[in-house]
């Protein structure tokens, strides 16, 4: 099983509660069952026993993970809770015990099929959450799906990687050396796998012109939590905006499940309450401007909070305020 | 109860309950079940260690006020249901556990600030905010609770309460009971009240010290009025190093005695010092290791530091420094972190225990004799950490590397280690707990540590909870 390789984590995390502050699920459903503690004692009970598998409660709440990596980020020993679920979650869909509603949004991730448009040297990728395209008009753009990121958090590695594969070759068809995402989530799958082309996220390539006034930058788990970037506050300091902390300190996740990729499509009502604890942290929900680098937050932020302001990193960018 | 969810009843009185506080706050899956039946006490977790299944709830249930707290506890006695308080779940004496089943009253969702009173430097939140949301919070207006528990994380304002719980900035700060301004209270039958506003006056005998400490037996704290105060301008550590514990702790009892006010001391005996302190600050020496720090106007500060220093120095010791000090402040929580916090397989306690400076070394040698002389295969290391004029608190731990396989066994020599040092405590003056609580690990010795006085507690019990359904079990109060 994929979650053997995690037992040191299952071992740490089953009974320590020292991050449950920054559970994001956590903070929202108050369940003990959403804390990175209620998840490892959940593995646990996998790893005694594999018939507990067969608990559809239990891997219900596997799959509600939203994946911040907050609680890694925050622990002296960085154990990664995220990557037990994400191989908790591999075991469940090798076991043929998915929820038939991750089953069906598979099925549909696996239709990606990529085209690439427009002329240029470098090569932006338009997520599907994604409506920014004033900041690339100089890009050829790959679109079409999801690179395969999303099927990898869910637990289909063997779709993910015939996913990325057409992805890779429609980029190698592309004949740019440089590839710019805005998906932070996009990113840090394309980061790591995507050989022979320079990956860069949209903070680390966009130039924008100058602005001022105050921000708040909701910070992006993968930038912050997967690969201790800064790149999104640097480039809004960078650009002259006064950076504004969100909420009452650095290290929550406000992202209503950008980790988790497709979170909304699967647990609605959970993304909402997420977005609930932005506008509940907010000093001025209808006044403040939130500046978020994932457009998957956006979108949900507008769907569900629609009396926040937000903004994404790419568009401050080009528009300013 | 723990009743089958196949039952007809079991479907009434969930009904009922979703009528208070929503279909969505009440919560009966398999998942909620486990992350409600296991706490931060080892015999849970051991027994979910080895395959078997802890006492689950019949209900999880969050209430968002204290009006649906009190129709709670109106549909509880109607059906005669235990009502467990929840607030972190990170007690260690099993105070939360729901050992008769029934609803889990998980108070996490009354989780506002309600009002932070810049005049009177108090704050007023409902009692489910964590402890770290609730210092972040009030750092965000300007100021600090001062509350810098090892749990501050994981707990919750209601879980301090619930157990008189203390901070690393006690000695000068004070525990939960000095905290606390008032308090909103449910009572078992459902009535909400208010303890006075200030917690100093002549009007009768205290009920908000009454109430604090209760652990959920007497009723359901809701809201709390607590102090709050300025960030300090300054805040500086000093370390030294002595040749035994009890020359460290002379110095610490004079710094004390002598009326200087830190807001922290900390003295780890040798085996702790060998142990923890090499492996968490990375100091390798042999001795006892006394940390303090003093907080306030930088003047202030620099002066108190000057005096203690003065009263170290008048002994054999070697001077750590303020480096070495500022080491312990900057990792006071990485000690309960993995790996470095004591974990299964091994088997652990902490045999807190309280008592005047006369007697805490006598309740030292008491307790380290009991278990290394009883138990051979145990370890016992301890240190000293919240202290007062008057004396300071021990907080010993044994640990067990290899306990018995068989959970039956391991828990009946859990039990008996804890049985023998805690009587053995007792008998030098020592009081079996100074801020984890009673719960349900030490419930059988509140009698014996009370004498004829528990019979009063009993009585108020009686009183306020005629049904008992109040975290039955608990606190030495009998069980369902």
């Amino acid at each position: 099983m994929y979650m053997e390789k995690y037992l040191d984590v299952i071992n740490a995390c089953r009974f320590c509660f020292m991050c449950r502050h920054l559970s994001p699920l956590g903070n929202v459903t108050f369940k003990e069952a959403d804390t990175p503690r209620g998840r490892a004692l959940i593995m646990d009970r996998f790893r005694l026993d594999r018939a507990n598998m067969n608990n559809s409660d239990y891997i219900q709440t596997i799959y509600e993970s939203p994946l911040s990596a907050a609680c890694r980020f925050h622990c002296v020993s960085h154990y990664d809770e995220a990557g037990l679920m994400l191989a908790g979650r591999k075991d469940i869909v090798e076991a043929g015990l998915a929820p038939e509603a991750v089953k069906t949004l598979a099925e549909e991730l696996k239709q990606a099929q990529f085209k690439v448009e427009g002329a240029g040297k470098v090569l932006y990728y338009r997520d599907p959450y994604s409506d920014n395209a004033d900041a690339f008009s100089g890009c050829k753009v790959i679109s079409g799906g999801d690179t395969g990121k999303a099927l990898e958090v869910l637990g289909f590695s063997a779709d993910a990687e015939a996913v990325f594969k057409r992805f890779k070759q429609a980029v190698a068809d592309s004949g740019c050396d440089t590839l710019v995402c805005s998906c932070p989530a996009s990113y840090d799958m394309l980061k790591n796998k995507l050989d022979g082309v320079k990956v860069l996220h949209s903070s680390e390539y966009i130039e924008g012109r100058k602005g001022s006034g105050q921000v708040y930058l909701l910070e992006s788990d993968y930038l912050k939590n997967y690969n201790n970037m800064t790149s999104a506050a640097d480039m809004l300091i960078r650009l002259g905006y006064e950076l504004k902390p969100f909420g009452t300190n650095r290290e929550e996740s406000y992202t209503a499940g950008e980790a988790a990729v497709v979170y909304d499509k699967l647990y609605p009502r959970l993304a909402e309450k997420l977005c609930e604890r932005i506008v509940e942290l907010a000093d001025d929900p209808g006044k403040d401007i939130l500046v978020t680098a994932s457009p998957y937050t956006k979108a949900v932020l507008k769907k569900y909070a629609p009396q926040l302001k937000v903004m994404l990193l790419d568009e401050i960018a080009v528009k300013g305020v | 109860m723990s009743m089958s969810n196949q039952n007809y009843s079991y479907e009434m009185i969930r009904s009922e309950l979703t009528w208070v506080v929503g279909e969505e706050y009440v919560q009966c899956s398999d998942s909620d079940k486990l992350g409600h039946s296991i706490d931060y006490y080892w015999v849970p977790e051991l027994w979910h260690d080895r395959g078997k299944i802890p006492t689950p709830p019949d209900f999880v249930v969050h209430p968002a006020t204290t009006e649906q707290v009190a129709e709670v506890m109106k549909i509880a006695n109607n059906y005669g249901i235990p009502v467990t308080p929840w607030g972190g779940g990170s007690g260690s004496q099993g105070g939360a556990l729901p050992m008769y089943g029934g609803i889990i009253l998980d108070m996490k969702r009354m989780n506002k600030v309600l009002e932070i009173d810049a005049v009177s430097m108090t704050a007023t939140a409902e009692v489910g905010i964590n402890a770290q949301h609730l210092e972040w919070a009030v750092e965000k207006a300007g100021y600090s609770t001062m509350h810098f528990p090892a749990s501050i994380a994981c707990a919750t304002l209601g879980g301090f309460i619930a157990h008189r719980g203390t901070g690393v900035l006690s000695t000068k700060y004070g525990k939960m009971e000095d905290i606390i301004m008032s308090l909103e209270v449910v009572t078992p039958t459902g009535e909400i009240i208010n303890t006075l506003p200030v917690p100093r006056h002549a009007s009768g005998p205290d009920l908000t010290q009454m109430f604090l400490g209760s652990e959920g037996t007497l009723g359901v704290v809701t809201k709390a009025t607590l102090k709050i105060h300025p960030i300090p301008e300054a805040r500086k550590f000093h370390a030294f190093l002595f040749p035994t514990m009890h020359d460290a702790m002379t110095a610490g009892a004079k710094i004390m005695t002598s009326r200087l006010r830190p807001c922290v001391i900390r003295l780890y005996d040798e085996p702790e010092t060998a142990k923890l302190i090499k492996k968490v600050l990375g100091i390798d020496k042999q001795g006892a290791y006394l940390v303090f720090g003093f907080d306030g106007p930088e003047k202030m500060v620099d002066l108190e530091m000057e005096e203690a220093c003065k009263i170290c120095r008048a002994s054999e010791h070697e001077d750590l420094g303020t480096d070495m000090g500022q080491a312990w402040w900057d990792n006071r929580y990485k000690f309960f972190y993995p790996p470095y916090m004591f974990q299964l397989p091994q088997a652990f306690g902490t045999l807190d225990t309280v008592a005047t400076f006369s007697n805490i070394e006598k309740v030292y040698w008491a307790m380290k004799n009991t278990v290394t002389e009883n138990f051979p295969q145990a370890q016992f290391i301890g240190h000293f950490s919240h202290w007062y004029e008057w004396g300071c608190m021990l907080y010993a731990r044994f640990i067990i590397d290899t306990p018995p396989e068989d959970p039956r066994e391991a828990i009946a020599l859990y039990n008996k280690i804890w049985d023998m040092a805690i009587r053995a405590a007792i008998k030098e003056g020592g009081v079996i707990n100074e801020h984890h609580g009673v719960g349900l690990k030490l419930g059988r010795i509140m009698k014996e540590l009370y004498g004829p006085a528990f019979k009063v507690l009993q009585d108020v019990k009686q009183v306020l909870d005629p049904n008992n359904i109040m975290n039955p079990g608990k606190m030495g109060f009998k069980g369902k």
